[in-house]
C-alpha cells in the first residue's frame, strides 16, 4: 500500500478524515500519529491478506454457500436479533434495518454499553450538542466526565485544541492519561455522579451550597463555568451505561440546560464504538426510533424496558467488534447445536462522526470482500425466497 | 410502455388556464401526452376533480434536525404505527414520521414533490441518505447559507471590491450547490444564528454587525440574494427573515423585502413574520401591510406557514427561537450547533385555540391567504411540522374553501385575538378549486422552476391527483381517489398500490473552478472536515437525479 490520504480512519468515533496512511516494515504509520488508528488500518490490512472469505463453524467455505446457510438460519428463526454495528456504515445500517423489518427481528444499535437494552435520557428532556468545530472554536472550558479520551479517542483533545487558554476539567477518580492533563481534577467516585450533578443544578439555581464533602469541588467547577461564555461537557458510557445511567444522563442534560441561561454550553457524547452513531441515526429515520427496536409485530416498537433475550434463537452481528472489524457473524444462540456463519466484509460508504457529521469512508486498499450492506442485501433477498 | 387515459374529469390546471373543463388527460411513459392508444388503461374520472400532483415548497422532512426530532419524541409515534406489507416498509407516523411513512403519507395526500427547506450543507450526505429512504415523491433540499462564516469572509472581501470579488460569492454558492446536490439557497435569520452561537445574541436591526466578521444581515441578504439572482438558479433565494415570532417583526420583514427590492425572492412561513406590537409585548396582526406590499412587488412570493390548532414540532435553524420556546414552555428542548454554517433548535409545542397568541397566529395565516389578491404569490404551507403536520393540509384547504366552516372555527378561537385580525371585517372569500390548485401545486412548481411539474400540459411529468368532488373539502383532499406518480397508479381509494423511489431534484450553475483555491484555506481554518471530503460525489447518494440547469 503506497501512501494514501487524506482518508477517513474508523479506529474510533472521531472518524478523523485528515489521515495519511503509509506502510512500514512493521505495520502501518499514520499521520497524524494515532495508535488506535494505526491498529484499525493494520487490521484492515490483515483482513485483506489471506483471511477466508467465509466460514461455517470455522471451516472455510465460499461466500455463496455461507449466504445460503445464513439465509436458511434466518428463515427458520423464531426470534432473530440484529446486533453489533461497532463499525457499521450508513449503507450497512440501511440494509440491516431493511432486513430486520422484513424478518421481524429485534435490532439494537449498541448506542449504550452495559445491560441491554437501557433507556436513553434524550427523549425525556432533550440536550444541547455541537459539532467538534463549534467546541474547538468557542468553548473555553472543556469538562471530561469520567471518560479517558486520550486512550479511547486519542486525537480528541488535539482536535478540540484543549490547551493554553482553554481549561480542561476532568471528573474521574481513576488515574487516566486524560486526568494527567487536567487543569482541574475532581475525584469523586462514579457512585456519586448523580449526587454531584443534582447538586450542581442546585448551585446553578442559586439555592445555596449543598452540604457534604463535594461542596468545594462543585463550587470550583461552577466558578469555572460561570467565568466563560462557552463551555462543553464530554461524556460517554461511563456516565450513561448500567444501572442508573438514564438518571445520570438526565441530570447532566438538566444541568446543561440550566447553564444555558446567560452562556452557551453544549455536550459531546463519546460513543461506545465508531459505528454506533451511524447505525442509530439510520434506525431512527427508518423506524422513527433510535436505540433498540422490535419489528416482530410488523411495525417498529421501541424497546425501553429490560426484556430477557432468552427467546432469541438467531443472532446476526454486523461489523461486530474492534477486534474483528470486518465481518458479519450469524449463528444460533439458543440451546441446541449452534451454527456459526461468518462472512468477511470490507467497510466502505458513509459514516456519521460522533457529533453527527457525515463523512466518506473509503476502502483503505483494494479488497475483494463485499461490504456488509452487500451481504445484508443479498441475505434479505435470499431470506424472502422459500427454499 | 404504460399508457393511461383519465377520462371525463373536471380538470384544474391553472398553469394552462384550464379551470374545471371536462376533458381527458393522457399519460405515457411518465409524461403527459396529447393522446394514447386504444389499449391504454382508462380511469373513469367522471364527477371527479383532476389536478397535477401536489408540490410542497416548504417542509422539513429529512436531515439531522428532523432525525433528532424523531429521537426526541418517541411517544409522538407510539400510537401511530405503519405495518410493513409485501410492497411497503414499516414505519411510524406522528408529527415527524419515519422516512418511509413520510413518503407514503405525502403520496396518500396527493403530493408528488416535496422540498426539505433547511439543510446544513455539511450534513448533505445525511440529508441525501434520508431522502433516498423517502419513497414515492420527488424531493429537493435547500442549503443553509445565511450564517456561513466562509461566505461572510467572501462577502466582506467583496464589499467595495467590485465585480471580481462579488463574483467570488456567486461562484462559491454555485460550488456549494454542486458539492451538496442542493436545489436552492436558504437564508435563516441571516447573521443572527451566528450571533446566537457567539453569545446568545439576536439581530435587532438589519444593520447590526455580526461580531468578528464585519458584515451585517443586510449585506448578507444583498450579497447572497443578488448572487442567486445573477446565477439564475431555478428557485430564488428562500428567506426565513430575522426576528421570527417577535412582536413588531413586520418592520424587519418589510425591511428585508425592501433590501431585496427588484430581485426575485421567496419568503418562508411569512405568518411568523407578520406581527405588530413591541418586543416583549402582545403581538397584533400586520398581515394586511405585508399583503399590500406583496401585491405591489410581484418579484416576491411567500408561503404562509399556517399554524393549526393542536400539536406541532418546532424545528428550526433559528436556534434562538427554540430557546425562547424552551423558556416559555418548559418542556423538551434540543439544541445543536453546526460549525461554520448554522444552528438548530427543536421544541415540541402545541397551538391552543383559546390562547391569544396562538389564535392570533392562526388568524394571521388566514388573513394572508384571504387578503392576498394573487394566489400565485401566496402558497400553502404549515412549515411542516412547525405550524402543524402536512396531514393537516386538507383541513386548511377546507378553512379556505368553506366560509361557514371557517366561521365556526373562528368562533372556537380566542375572540380577543380574532377581533384583532381582519377576519371579522366581512372577509367572506372562499377559495375556488382552481385557486387551491394554484397554491398547492401550480405556484410552488413555477416558483421552484420545475417546468415539468405543477401542470398537465403536454410534456409535463405524469404526476396527477384525482379527487372525489365532495362537499366536505377536508375529506375530499384527505383521501384522493387516485394518485398517479410518473405515469403509474400509486394510490387508489386511500391505499398505496405500489412503491416507488422518486428522484432527487438538484440544480446546477456554472462557476469558475478557481473558486476552490479561495475556499480551501478558508475551509481549513474553520471546518473540522477535510476540504477533499466535503463535496458529495457518491453516485449512490446523488443519483438518480433530475438536474435543473441555472438560467434554463
Amino acid at each position: 500500500m503506497a501512501e494514501l490520504g487524506p482518508v477517513t480512519c474508523a479506529g474510533c468515533g472521531l472518524l478523523c478524515d485528515d489521515v495519511t496512511v503509509e506502510d512500514t516494515h512493521d505495520g502501518v504509520r499514520l499521520t497524524p500519529r494515532c495508535g488506535l488508528g494505526a491498529e484499525w488500518f493494520a487490521q484492515r490490512r490483515r483482513g485483506a491478506d489471506g483471511a477466508p472469505a467465509a466460514t461455517i463453524d470455522g471451516e472455510s467455505v465460499d461466500v455463496e454457500f455461507a449466504l445460503a446457510r445464513a439465509a436458511e438460519l434466518l428463515r427458520g428463526a423464531r426470534r432473530p436479533l440484529l446486533d453489533g454495528f461497532d463499525h457499521a456504515t450508513i449503507e450497512d445500517a440501511r440494509a440491516a434495518v431493511a432486513l430486520a423489518d422484513r424478518v421481524g427481528a429485534l435490532m439494537s444499535t449498541g448506542v449504550a454499553a452495559g445491560p441491554w437494552p437501557g433507556a436513553p435520557a434524550l427523549p425525556l428532556r432533550g440536550a444541547s450538542t455541537a459539532t467538534l468545530g463549534e467546541i474547538r472554536d468557542r468553548s473555553r472550558v472543556v469538562v471530561i466526565w469520567r471518560e479517558d479520551p486520550v486512550t479511547s479517542h486519542p486525537r480528541l483533545l488535539e482536535r478540540l485544541r484543549v490547551s493554553g487558554h482553554r481549561a480542561l476539567v476532568v471528573v474521574d477518580d481513576r488515574e487516566t492519561s486524560t486526568a494527567e492533563r487536567a487543569d482541574l481534577r475532581l475525584s469523586w467516585g462514579r457512585e456519586r455522579d448523580l449526587e454531584a450533578l443534582t447538586s450542581l443544578q442546585v448551585l446553578q439555581r442559586g439555592l445555596g451550597l449543598p452540604p457534604g464533602d463535594l461542596a468545594a469541588d462543585l463550587t470550583g467547577l461552577m466558578e469555572r463555568w460561570g467565568s466563560v461564555p462557552h463551555a462543553a461537557v464530554v461524556y460517554g458510557p461511563a456516565l450513561t451505561a448500567g444501572a442508573g445511567g438514564q438518571r445520570r444522563a438526565l441530570a447532566l442534560y438538566e444541568l446543561v440546560r440550566a447553564l444555558n441561561h446567560g452562556r452557551h454550553v453544549v455536550t459531546l457524547e463519546l460513543p461506545r464504538a465508531p459505528g454506533c452513531r451511524s447505525a442509530d441515526d439510520v434506525l431512527a429515520w427508518q423506524s422513527g426510533y433510535g436505540g433498540h427496536v422490535d419489528f416482530a409485530t410488523g411495525h417498529p416498537e421501541l424497546v425501553t424496558a429490560t426484556r430477557p433475550l432468552d427467546d432469541v434463537d438467531v443472532t446476526l452481528l454486523v461489523e461486530p467488534a474492534p477486534g474483528a472489524v470486518a465481518e458479519i457473524a450469524l449463528g444460533g444462540v439458543a440451546a441446541g447445536p449452534d451454527v456459526q456463519v461468518w462472512i468477511r466484509t470490507a467497510p466502505a460508504g458513509t459514516v456519521h462522526r460522533l457529533d453527527g457529521v457525515p463523512l466518506p469512508l473509503q476502502p483503505a486498499e483494494p479488497d475483494d470482500a463485499p461490504t456488509a450492506a452487500d451481504v445484508l442485501t443479498r441475505l434479505l433477498a435470499a431470506a424472502e425466497v422459500d427454499p | 410502455m404504460t399508457e393511461i387515459r383519465i377520462s371525463g374529469g373536471a380538470v384544474h390546471d391553472p398553469a394552462n388556464d384550464v379551470d374545471g373543463d371536462v376533458r381527458d388527460v393522457c399519460l405515457r411513459d411518465g409524461k403527459v401526452v396529447d393522446d394514447v392508444g386504444p389499449g391504454a388503461r382508462r380511469i373513469d374520472a367522471r364527477g371527479m376533480v383532476v389536478m397535477p400532483g401536489g408540490v410542497d415548497i416548504h417542509a422539513h422532512i429529512a436531515g439531522p434536525k428532523v432525525n433528532s426530532a424523531r429521537k426526541l419524541s418517541p411517544d409522538d409515534r407510539r400510537d401511530d404505527p405503519l405495518d410493513r406489507s409485501e410492497i411497503l416498509r414499516s414505519g411510524t407516523g406522528g408529527l415527524v414520521p419515519s422516512t418511509f411513512a413520510t413518503g407514503y403519507r405525502y403520496s396518500l395526500l396527493g403530493y408528488t414533490t416535496v422540498v426539505e427547506a433547511a439543510a446544513p450543507p455539511l450534513a448533505a450526505r445525511h440529508v441525501l441518505s434520508e431522502l433516498r429512504d423517502t419513497p414515492m415523491i420527488d424531493k429537493a433540499f435547500l442549503i443553509l447559507m445565511g450564517n456561513n462564516q466562509v461566505l461572510f469572509e467572501l462577502i466582506r472581501e467583496s464589499r467595495g471590491a467590485g465585480g471580481a470579488a462579488g463574483g467570488r460569492v456567486r461562484d462559491a454558492i454555485a460550488w456549494w450547490l454542486d458539492a451538496t446536490g442542493g436545489y436552492g439557497v436558504k437564508l435563516v435569520n441571516p447573521g443572527g444564528v451566528e450571533l446566537w452561537k457567539q453569545n446568545n445574541g439576536v439581530v435587532e436591526s438589519l444593520d447590526d454587525e455580526v461580531a468578528g466578521f464585519g458584515v451585517t444581515p443586510r449585506q448578507v441578504l444583498e450579497a447572497i440574494g443578488g448572487a442567486v439572482d445573477e446565477l439564475g438558479l431555478p428557485h430564488p433565494v428562500h428567506i426565513h427573515a430575522n426576528n421570527l415570532g417577535v412582536p413588531g417583526n413586520a418592520d424587519t420583514t418589510l425591511d428585508t423585502m425592501r433590501t431585496l427590492s427588484g430581485r426575485q425572492a421567496h419568503f418562508a412561513h411569512v405568518q411568523f413574520h407578520s406581527y405588530g406590537g413591541k418586543p416583549g409585548g402582545l403581538p397584533r396582526s400586520r398581515a394586511p401591510e405585508l399583503i399590500e406590499y406583496l401585491g405591489e412587488h410581484p418579484e416576491i412570493t411567500a408561503d404562509v406557514g399556517q399554524v393549526m390548532f393542536g400539536p406541532a414540532m418546532t424545528m428550526t435553524a433559528d436556534a434562538h427561537v427554540s430557546a425562547v420556546l424552551r423558556d416559555l414552555d418548559g418542556g423538551k428542548w434540543l439544541n445543536h450547533d453546526t460549525e461554520v454554517e448554522t444552528g438548530c433548535g427543536i421544541v415540541p409545542y402545541a397551538y391552543r385555540a383559546g390562547n391569544y397568541v396562538h389564535a392570533l397566529q392562526w388568524g394571521i395565516g388566514l388573513e394572508l391567504f384571504l387578503l392576498g389578491k394573487d394566489p400565485w404569490q401566496v402558497m400553502l404551507s404549515t412549515d411542516h411540522p412547525n405550524g402543524g403536520s402536512f396531514l393537516s393540509y386538507p383541513k386548511l384547504i377546507r378553512l379556505l374553501m368553506d366560509r361557514a366552516f371557517r366561521e365556526d372555527q373562528m368562533g372556537r378561537a380566542n375572540q380577543k385575538a380574532i377581533r384583532r385580525t381582519a377576519l371579522l371585517d366581512g372577509l367572506d372569500r372562499e377559495y375556488t378549486l382552481n385557486e387551491i390548485a394554484i397554491i398547492t401545486r401550480a405556484a410552488p412548481a413555477r416558483r421552484l422552476g420545475l417546468r415539468h411539474k405543477g401542470h398537465l400540459g403536454v410534456g409535463a411529468d405524469a404526476d396527477v391527483t384525482i379527487y372525489h368532488d365532495l362537499t366536505d373539502r377536508e375529506e375530499m383532499f384527505a383521501t384522493p381517489r387516485y394518485v398517479i406518480k410518473d405515469g403509474e397508479v400509486a394510490v387508489e381509494e386511500g391505499e398505496l398500490r405500489r412503491s416507488g423511489d422518486g428522484v432527487l431534484l438538484s440544480s446546477r450553475a456554472g462557476f469558475d473552478p478557481e473558486v476552490s483555491r479561495a475556499l480551501e484555506p478558508l475551509f481549513g481554518d474553520r471546518y473540522t472536515v477535510a476540504f477533499e471530503h466535503y463535496p458529495v460525489r457518491d453516485p449512490a447518494l446523488r443519483e438518480p437525479a433530475h438536474v435543473v440547469e441555472a438560467g434554463a
